[in-house]
């Protein structure tokens, strides 16, 4: 049994330690004697899509959006849009959170399109949300509470009906309004968590990688894993925003 | 001087010497609460200094203490501010501790670092006479948010310095960018060739052109973004340098010697401090000494009889055990202590202590983006790790690799200073700030030793 991960725009996109979520996801692999491999498709660059089981897109700097948006118009879109509509697992943290929805509209009105894979949208507020939070997922994300550090000024409006990835039980997540944080799509887990997000939530990490393996064998089970250390410094955190 | 400066003075001395009495100690409220008083109090203190003022993302102090070093070797008369009182109102403190109650100044000149964010507001103020500026790297998101920002901050001081000499670390490509947006006489500095260095980083802070968005080729490379680069769309290139180091001769644990070139001259030069970004450092001090006039073969010796300080590759001894504290701030900074670590040539013991206060970086999500990894695939022996975020420091190294069973947590500051007195092998401590701050003040405090500089 082996992984194909694709991390998309690595090059662009690779702020606030996401990528240790990648590393959390082959080393939670590789400790249970399963494989992995990690293709970057950097700006520019193209694959074939449907030979990868799992997709992370992280955050980035509103300078390079640009170059971004151009390349997504090449076509990455259409290979996105479809593989998440084929049941991928896709994990998109901020910014690539932001990415997969309709449309970013900035404080002072300019609206640019985003991908519209999933009916959400996002609006530019002239204040960050900020800080260390925590949010309850549902079990079909692993059910537990996340801890995670939120930094965005977008605030996203899930569609009638889009399911979020849970609820804030500490800070403001979505957007400081509704109480849902992320998104649940198909096989999409979407989320403001930087952290990063995976490390210190186990039970999240493992119900993104049970979800990928589930696709491949159905109902694989993954062995438990000694997280002694994980579960120290996801409680540390809960306790600390009194939870 | 008018009045208003005079009572701005005034409440800054008297709040200094409360907080004095009350033993508590404290840079900046004496200065905030002065400028409150009178508002362009450090701008009439600073009128007849003729300052040299350091920003950047690192090296800063370490850069300050140079120049330092290099104005008390040729006899000059100066002062300088402590790097906690690095915003305007601990340099508005620092003023009013080297002026006179009426406002004349005790010192010719002065050596200020300056937050990168409040450079903006401060180097217009004291209108320093040279300004150094160190590079460019990610640095606490969550204060100063993106880097394109923390750039448009220093290019809006520059610009309120016309007549000022700036020095830019010429293999930075966001530092050396800022030439082309200002009308200051500009001196470069920088790496003739890679040194050591070379490979790309895991995350490059920027790997696309700041003027056109293509990705930069290299020639060579040192270290994070930094070395030759080249953008093959727009031309962009790092600029040609005034003062370069063209060849490393020796390094060790202690120091490099390396071959420093500036106003047609060449020579030998020991930088008594470790590591490329220290060489990175004496280049820049040495290039802001010749800005403020001093004849190039003397400032290129300006980091020869540096002692290392405050938290900064800062030497104790305790009972026999050597404790070497490297402070680190984010991945550019780690990745170099990390680089250093692995080229030591003998057993030693890690200690990483993570704070995630207000000074540190709230979001310490940073550790993820340094390569541990590199650490891990050197280092055999066991690690202690502690601070505010212990818990987190070890999963980041359990996931680089390092085995549970080899990552002790020690929470309590007196345990693991108890722990690292009885080591047959050196101990690196390698904190963030307000963990150096801690640490440092107990460790100092058993080994008798004197308050350096900080």
């Amino acid at each position: 049994m082996e992984l194909n991960i694709c991390h998309l725009y690595p090059d662009v996109l690779n702020l606030y330690g996401d990528n240790g979520n990648l590393l959390c996801l082959q080393q939670r692999l590789s400790w249970r004697g399963i494989g992995s491999t990690v293709t970057r498709l950097p700006i520019g660059e193209t694959a074939d899509f449907t030979k990868f089981d799992l997709f992370f897109i992280g955050g980035g700097q509103d300078f390079e959006q640009e170059v971004l948006l151009s390349d997504l118009s090449k076509g990455k879109a259409e290979s996105i849009k479809s593989a998440i509509a084929d049941g991928k697992v896709f994990l998109t943290v901020c910014g690539g959170y932001q990415m997969l929805g309709r449309s970013y509209t900035t404080w002072d009105g300019v609206t640019c399109d985003f991908i519209g894979a999933i009916d959400y949208e996002t609006k530019g507020a002239k204040d960050r949300m900020i800080g260390n939070f925590a949010f309850q997922c549902g079990p079909e994300s692993g059910g537990s509470a996340v801890v995670g550090f939120e930094n965005h000024s977008g605030k996203t409006y899930l569609g009638p009906g889009v399911q979020p990835l849970g609820t804030v039980l500490s800070g403001s997540g979505n957007n400081g309004e509704d109480g849902t944080e992320g998104v649940r799509y198909l096989n999409v887990f979407g989320t403001y968590s930087h952290g990063p997000v995976l490390p210190k939530n186990p039970d999240f990490a493992d119900a993104i990688l049970k979800t990928a393996l589930d696709r491949k064998s159905p109902g694989f089970a993954l062995d438990p894993l000694d997280d002694a250390l994980e579960h120290q410094a996801h409680d540390y955190m809960l306790k600390r925003l009194g939870l | 001087m008018n009045i208003r400066a005079f009572l701005g003075i005034l409440v800054c001395r008297a709040v200094k010497l409360a907080a004095k009495i009350l033993r508590r100690g404290g840079t900046a409220k004496p200065g905030e609460l002065a400028a409150k008083v009178c508002p362009d109090l450090a701008q009439i203190l600073a009128k007849d200094v003729r300052i040299i003022m350091v920003t950047g993302t690192n090296g800063k102090t370490t850069s300050s203490r140079i120049i330092e070093q290099g104005l008390l070797d040729s006899g000059a008369d100066y002062f300088a501010n402590r790097s906690g009182a690095n915003l305007l109102s601990g340099v508005t403190t620092t003023l009013v501790e080297n002026s006179t109650l009426f406002g004349k100044a005790k010192h010719q000149c002065a050596v200020i670092e300056c937050d990168e964010a409040a450079f903006r507001t401060v180097a217009p103020l004291v209108q320093p006479e040279v300004i150094l500026v160190t590079n460019l790297f990610r640095d606490q998101l969550d204060r100063y948010g993106e880097i394109t920002h923390t750039l448009s901050n220093i290019r809006q001081g520059i610009r309120g310095v016309p007549d000022a000499v700036v020095c830019l670390n010429a293999d930075c490509s966001l530092t050396a960018s800022l030439a082309g947006d200002i009308s200051n006489r500009c001196l470069f500095y920088g790496l003739g060739e890679a040194l050591g260095g070379g490979e790309p980083p895991a995350v490059s802070d920027a790997s696309h052109c700041i003027h056109c968005k293509a990705e930069y080729t290299y020639k060579y490379r040192t270290y994070g973004h930094l070395g030759h680069f080249v953008c093959p769309a727009c031309g962009y290139e790092r600029p040609g340098t005034d003062v370069t180091v063209t060849k490393l001769l020796s390094k060790d644990a202690d120091s490099s010697t390396v071959v420093m070139e500036a106003g047609g001259l060449s020579r030998t030069v020991r930088v008594n401090l470790p590591a490329v970004y220290n060489i990175y450092n004496a280049a820049g001090s040495s290039a802001a000494l010749m800005a403020f006039g001093m004849d190039p073969d003397r400032a290129m010796q300006c980091a020869e009889n540096f002692q290392c300080g405050f938290g900064r590759m800062e030497r104790f001894d305790l009972n026999g055990t050597v404790i070497r504290m490297i402070l680190v701030k984010n991945p550019a900074g780690c990745n170099q202590v990390i680089e250093y670590l692995n080229g030591l040539n003998e057993a030693y013991l890690p200690v990483f202590l993570l704070n995630d206060n207000a000074a540190d970086s709230r979001d310490i999500s940073w550790i993820w983006d340094a390569d541990y990894e590199k650490f891990a695939a050197a280092y055999q022996g066991e690690v202690v790790v502690s601070g505010i975020r212990a818990d987190d420091m070890a999963l980041r190294l359990k996931y680089a690799g390092i085995p549970a069973q080899k990552l002790t947590v020690e929470r309590d500051y007196d345990a693991l200073l108890d722990r690292v007195s009885h080591q047959d092998k050196p101990v690196f401590i390698i904190p963030t700030y307000t963990a150096m701050l801690d640490i440092r003040t107990r460790l100092a405090h058993r080994c008798g030793s004197a308050e350096f500089w900080e």
